[in-house]
């Protein structure tokens, strides 16, 4: 009796000690990963304060022996850093603004309006998922240069001003919405306008936020169309100023790599405050894809 | 009584007129905006490959498929047009098969729920949403033949240093590298939630039955996760085959070529070579492939969205 005993709890304690094992091996390799992973960006950042004398050296330091600012300074002195944040604040805001606007009065139109065509018009802003940047920029261009817009604000913010996903991902969410509270809505005296602000959005709220987080950050990072519109420094944006930052050192890059690293920082600190602080959202999206 | 009704059904109907007006006013800016900047462009696109069109000169004529032909049947017009394409393909290929590999893999270390792990995998999908030209500065930094981490590193096991960027032969693997780096994340995300969502009665069933590990994943998850990864391949592949800024960034489509895939080569013939028919030519055959495989692949997107955009 004894020894069944002792058996079994000797099976307990192997079964135990084998979880613990592959736990502790499941940390450790997804540690391991998470370090790879996050390796360039803490590369970029501690760079960012090393002497340029350190930078070349022939055995490579993880932690800067002296912290130095000057790359910092020197990259807001040298170039017009302020001058870039604002732009690009000016660009993504308004980018923003203008894709939700646009995106949540479409989606509205083709989930709970009712207009002579609907479905069909819908079907041709659809249509525009199929037809990327990427292939229509040159008449974009053309277009854009006509109407004397390169190097403007304008010619910045119009070309990305709505997006088709938007709608798309908004209709289907006002879709979902049940005609009850619209009604309820109108008997509380509410007209469309009303019903769009007080009943469709707030009741879609997870969504428009992710919307307009995921807008907002796009738009931070955004890099094709901007570098085809401007070929001035008052109107360039970080992503694209950042390449002429790099650029301008042309030749001579290690001895300036930690003002570029520096740059760089500079440009991405906004972009992770606002991932790590909303990354609820962004991860709700994800599994929304993931999921029929 | 009826004549209450009457009036309510006028009003009511008076307020439904109202609102169509209403409605398709709503519709509108969406409307203009894809005609302009949509449907006008690619109007534009076909009728600038049937010309002559050079952006330094002031006029151009009407040459029908002059610029298909060159594409198509002259030696330099197919031998770009030819590579620009196997280049492309290669990029995307790779590019989707790690991401969707090594995504799972991820997915299945990274599942458990603690606060550690969820730390961790907040780190790695962070490199998708950092701004990309600062990631690649920072690889440019690291993949550098003579100062770069990654060659000092290997000169420790006295490996040769590799010119990373600036051979033809290692140039194109750098760009997958670095593009599989910042997508790695985003699909494990997408498997940890369709892992997430599969039932746990299966996996009981299979530990009834005596399976391990290996096996539950290979007869359960495997197949019950084959629609995610059939998402994520046909959007991630969609998504690749636009790839334009990593190359630009990281190489210039150099060296000799190696890593210019086709929106590059479209960017390079028109604002470089100021050749907007050629370049236009080879825009619509770009379009018509991506529309094709679009269209192919529709009842597998069909109602998901693809945050890639």
């Amino acid at each position: 009796m004894s020894n069944y005993n002792s058996d079994s709890s000797y099976a307990n304690h192997s079964i135990r000690t084998k979880k613990r094992i592959r736990a502790s091996l499941q940390y450790f390799f997804a540690a391991l990963i998470t370090i790879i992973m996050i390796f360039p960006l803490y590369w970029m950042v501690i760079s960012s304060f090393k002497t340029t004398e350190e930078i070349l050296r022939t055995v490579p330091t993880f932690w800067p022996t002296t912290f130095q600012l000057e790359s910092y300074s020197a990259v807001f002195t040298q170039f017009p850093m302020w001058r870039f944040i604002l732009n690009t604040l000016i660009c993504t805001v308004s980018c923003t603004l203008l894709q939700l606007v646009i995106g949540v009065l479409a989606a509205y139109a083709f989930s709970k309006g009712e207009f002579p065509g609907r479905d069909i018009v819908f079907v041709v802003i659809l249509g525009a998922l199929m037809v990327p940047i990427q292939v229509t920029f040159i008449p974009t261009y053309i277009l854009v240069a006509r109407l004397n817009w390169i190097n403007t604000f304008a010619g910045l913010i119009v070309p990305e001003a709505a997006s088709a996903y938007f709608i798309f991902m908004l209709r289907q969410n006002f879709k979902a919405v049940d005609e009850s509270y619209i009604d309820a809505g109108r008997v509380d005296g509410m007209g469309r306008l009303g019903i769009i602000r007080h009943v469709l959005v707030p009741m879609c709220k997870p969504t428009v936020i992710t919307v307009t987080i995921i807008a907002f950050i796009n738009g931070w990072n955004s890099y094709f169309w901007p570098k085809m519109v401007t070929t001035r420094n008052d109107y360039r944006t970080v992503s694209i100023a950042l390449k002429e930052i790099s650029s301008s050192f042309a030749g001579l890059e290690f001895m300036n790599f930690n003002k570029i690293m520096a740059a760089s920082v500079v440009t991405i600190i906004p972009v992770v405050i606002l991932f790590l602080l909303c990354q609820r959202y962004i991860l709700t999206g994800f599994s929304k894809a993931a999921m029929k | 009584m009826s004549e209450q009704s009457l009036v309510k059904k006028r009003r009511r109907s008076v307020y439904r007129i109202r609102g169509k007006f209403f409605d398709f006013s709503c519709a509108l800016p969406a409307i203009i905006f894809f005609v302009i900047f949509t449907y006008y462009p690619i109007v534009e696109l076909f009728r600038y490959s049937m010309t002559d069109w050079n952006l330094m000169k002031s006029e151009y004529h009407y040459v029908s498929f002059k610029n298909y032909q060159w594409l198509f049947t002259s030696s330099v017009g197919w031998k770009r047009f030819s590579s620009s394409l196997r280049v492309t393909l290669i990029y995307t290929i790779a590019d989707v098969a790690a991401s969707c590999i090594f995504g799972m893999l991820l997915a299945l270390l990274f599942d458990r729920m603690s606060r550690a792990f969820k730390f961790m995998r907040t780190a790695v999908i962070l490199p998708k949403y950092v701004t990309m030209t600062a990631s690649v500065m920072v690889f440019e930094l690291l993949y550098n033949t003579e100062y770069g981490l990654i060659n000092r590193a290997l000169s420790a096991f006295k490996i040769t240093p590799i010119p990373w960027l600036t051979s033809p032969d290692t140039a194109l693997l750098s760009v997958i590298l670095f593009s599989v780096w910042r997508s790695v994340g985003y699909a494990m995300m997408i498997y940890l939630s369709a892992m997430k969502g599969l039932s746990p009665e299966y996996f009981e069933a299979a530990s009834l039955d005596g399976a391990n590990g290996i096996q539950k994943f290979r007869y359960i998850t495997l197949p019950l996760i084959a629609p995610t990864t059939v998402f994520l391949g046909v959007t991630s592949f969609l998504a690749a085959m636009k790839v334009y800024q990593t190359v630009e960034l990281l190489t210039g489509g150099g060296p000799y070529e190696s890593t210019s895939v086709i929106v590059y080569w479209i960017y390079a013939l028109a604002f470089r070579n100021y050749r907007v028919d050629r370049a236009s030519a080879v825009g619509v055959i770009f379009f018509l492939i991506l529309l094709i495989c679009t269209i192919l692949t529709m009842n597998v997107t069909d109602r998901r969205v693809n945050y890639d955009a």
